[in-house]
């Protein structure tokens, strides 16, 4: 007993000795592991943080995505239930001028309501027409089919359209930088390259754009009336056409556009060669522009020219002869401001029968866009006429445009 | 002779060698062609090596006035992708390249063709189309751009279009879209920071392509300098405009690729301050990526409120 009474104070020290010894440690071991823990926490806390941030972005994005598609799913409902739901797009041009011609006298000239629709047909093709009325009556101006998945770069079209001549004999009137079609290209080429037939084009596999088009067409030129297009006729009595394009940016804001176009008729029946002789029409077109890619709202300047020569039979009192017209026109327009445009015509139209005989036009203009879709334009003419077969080609001239368009309205890549 | 003709022959087989290796080179690669420089900045960071990417505009165009440029067109033929905007905002100037460029595959609707605006929440989608409106957008405002958070459903659309058309790589897509959304969202979290002094501030812009940028850092737009949508300010309206801004005190009038003519004119009787922000990305080495153009923009805002 008294061994253990005596033992108690050295066990009670040995247990105070162990116990103090050990406490630290395990302090210590208990703070670290609670450090541990603490950043364990804190790590999750900002897993959790940013977990919930993405959430809430997703959970944002999604309701906003939920909105929109309700939205788009009601519009889509709307669409699918209207009875218009594959109608093509469809526009319209009005253009319509005051004029007073010194040698003619004053018109208010309609000149052309155009109504243009198009859609795609299927995944093979599209199609477009332009109906003209205007105070000479109701046309189909164009009205073509187009190919849209051929192989090799091929597109084909067939139908009335454009042919694809020079370049503005491809613009609808109303697309003109100026009030009139040139007197060379109505006289040489016939206005609009309008015509009945067949073309191809070929995209060259080149880095720079490189067209070429072959055509096969009844008769070629809107206000070619020489020719009847309505009947059947031999192989050799259809025009037949070629052309090669190509263009370059010369820097980023300047741009060149050249073309040469070919169209050749075997045989041409017209009242100055009831026999039938060949005519051979040709055309070099350039075009330059300016167009600055930071302001071309506010600036430009485009200068377009286009050479025509014809080539056909003409009587004389000696016999036929082959007479060639050369004729063309060259005008520029700076773009002012975003509104207002001016610029200037040159015009030189041979006579096809008496090529030495010319009208010689000076036509400057004005343009005020008061929207893309509103134009107002004012022109003067001088024509000095040798040629004398028209009153309305000659002297002073003074018009006053007014073009709009309603609805969907695009003449596409040429009219660019 | 001899000579000659045998260098002419050597030049020949060098040439047609190096066209073939040229080609295999690109075949290799997939062809992207994008409208704008931004779509053109995530198609390289989503598609990377496996991608050769180009913008048909250089960033300092007005994307409604972009002139249709045949050169644009054999890039068009050759592209296995094409990346747009969408919702209109090309109306004036790709469907006419597109008319002539014979490439099937990247019309509307089709494989080859990405619409970035797919899952946009649209703006001012207008309940009526009618030209009376001005120049309006049927399909609402394109300019969505402008939001970055838009700028991470452009850049998923671009994978998901790539991944659709090449889904042999579509784990590299993913794992380049994770990354550079990763990058984007750091961004946004900087953006949303720094444009905390642009809450509240009273703007005026001069077209309408600004109501994403506002929406999203709480910017306020008073007016417009254009009439409507496209059409020019008449005297009447640029009076009224400025007895609004004097009314509301507006802050600060923005213009991107307009003349500066009115803008400066409405500052100069309203004591607002002009800045001219980028409405797409390039044009500039501070903007040549879709993050530093809205970094660039929101600096220069930030400045101009300063500033005012």
């Amino acid at each position: 007993m008294a061994l253990s009474v005596l033992r108690m104070p050295a066990v009670a020290a040995s247990v105070f000795v162990i116990v103090s010894l050990l406490v630290p440690a395990f302090c210590l071991a208990q703070s670290s592991e609670l450090d541990a823990l603490r950043s364990m926490v804190k790590n999750m806390e900002q897993q959790l943080q940013k977990a919930l941030r993405r959430i809430d972005q997703l959970e944002k994005e999604k309701t906003s995505d939920t909105a929109r598609l309700g939205q788009v799913e009601k519009s889509v409902k709307a669409v699918q239930s209207a009875p218009s739901a594959l109608n093509p797009a469809i526009g319209m041009a009005i253009d319509a001028t005051a004029e007073h011609r010194a040698k003619a006298g004053g018109d208010f000239n309609f000149r052309a309501a155009e109504v243009g629709i198009s859609a795609s047909i299927d995944p093979y093709a599209r199609a477009y027409a332009f109906i003209t009325g205007s105070k000479e009556g109701v046309e189909v101006e164009e009205a073509a089919m187009v190919t849209t998945s051929l192989p090799l770069n091929l597109q084909a079209r067939a139908g009335r359209f454009f042919a694809d001549f020079g370049r503005l004999a491809k613009f609808h009137p109303h697309e003109y930088a100026f009030v009139n079609t040139p007197l060379s290209l109505e006289r040489i080429v016939g206005g609009e390259s309008k015509a009945d037939g067949v073309e191809l084009n070929y995209l060259f596999p080149t880095p720079f754009f490189l067209r070429a088009t072959v055509g096969g067409y009844n008769k070629l030129g809107a206000e070619n009336v020489r020719l009847d297009d309505t009947k059947s006729r031999s192989w050799s009595r259809f025009t037949y056409l070629g052309r090669l394009q190509t263009y370059f940016d010369l820097t980023d804001n300047q741009s060149i556009e050249v073309g040469s176009s070919l169209a050749y008729t075997p045989s041409i029946r017209i009242p100055q060669d009831p026999h039938g002789g060949s005519r051979t029409l040709t055309g070099v077109d350039l075009t330059y522009r300016y167009q600055p890619l930071g302001s071309t709202l506010y600036q430009g300047f485009t200068v377009g020219a286009e050479l025509f020569g014809n080539s056909e039979r003409v009587e004389r009192e000696s016999g036929f002869r082959r007479m060639f017209a050369p004729g063309g026109y060259a005008y520029a327009e700076a773009k002012l401001t975003r509104e207002w445009a001016a610029g200037f015509l040159y015009d030189n139209a041979p006579s096809l029968a008496s090529p030495g005989k010319k009208t010689i036009g000076y036509s400057p203009f004005l343009t005020w866009n008061l929207s893309e879709f509103n134009r107002l334009r004012f022109q003067y003419s001088y024509l000095d006429d040798k040629v004398r077969e028209e009153r309305s080609e000659r002297g002073h001239q003074f018009f006053l445009q007014w073009t709009t368009v309603l609805g969907s309205h695009t003449h596409g890549f040429r009219n660019r | 002779m001899k000579l000659l003709r045998r260098t002419l022959i050597s030049i020949l087989l060098i040439a047609v060698a190096l066209l073939g290796l040229d080609s295999r080179l690109e075949a290799q690669q997939i062809r992207v062609i994008t409208t704008t420089p931004e779509l053109a900045d995530m198609g390289k960071q989503i598609g990377k090596e496996l991608v050769q990417v180009e913008s048909l505009t250089r960033g300092v165009e007005f994307m409604h006035a972009v002139p249709v440029k045949p050169s644009f067109v054999p890039k068009l033929n050759r592209a296995d992708i094409l990346i747009e905007m969408g919702l209109d905002l090309e109306i004036s100037w790709l469907p006419a390249l597109m008319e002539v460029a014979n490439n099937s595959k990247i019309l509307p609707g089709q494989a080859g063709n990405i619409d970035c605006s797919v899952g946009i929440q649209v703006l001012e989608v207008p309940r009526s189309v009618d030209r009376s409106e001005g120049d309006v957008h049927p399909k609402g405002n394109p300019h969505y751009n402008l939001d970055p958070l838009s700028g991470r459903i452009m850049a998923r659309n671009i994978a998901n279009g790539l991944s659709r058309n090449y889904p042999q790589h579509k784990p590299v897509f993913e794992k380049n879209l994770n990354a550079y959304l990763n990058e984007l969202d750091k961004a946004i979290a900087r953006w949303q920071a720094m444009a905390m002094p642009l809450k509240g501030v009273k703007i005026v812009t001069y077209h309408v392509e600004w109501s994403y940028f506002a929406n999203r850092f709480g910017l306020q737009q008073v007016g417009m300098i254009e009439v409507k949508p496209g059409i020019e300010p008449t005297p009447n309206h640029l009076i009224s405009l400025t007895q609004k801004m004097q009314q509301e005190k507006a802050q600060v009038i923005i213009y991107g690729p307009q003349s500066d003519r009115y803008p400066r004119q409405l500052a100069s009787q309203t004591g607002a301050t002009v800045v001219r922000l980028q409405s797409i990305a390039g044009g500039s080495s501070e903007t040549d990526s879709y993050i530093k153009f809205i970094d660039y923009n929101l600096r220069s805002l930030l400045a101009a409120v300063k500033k005012g």
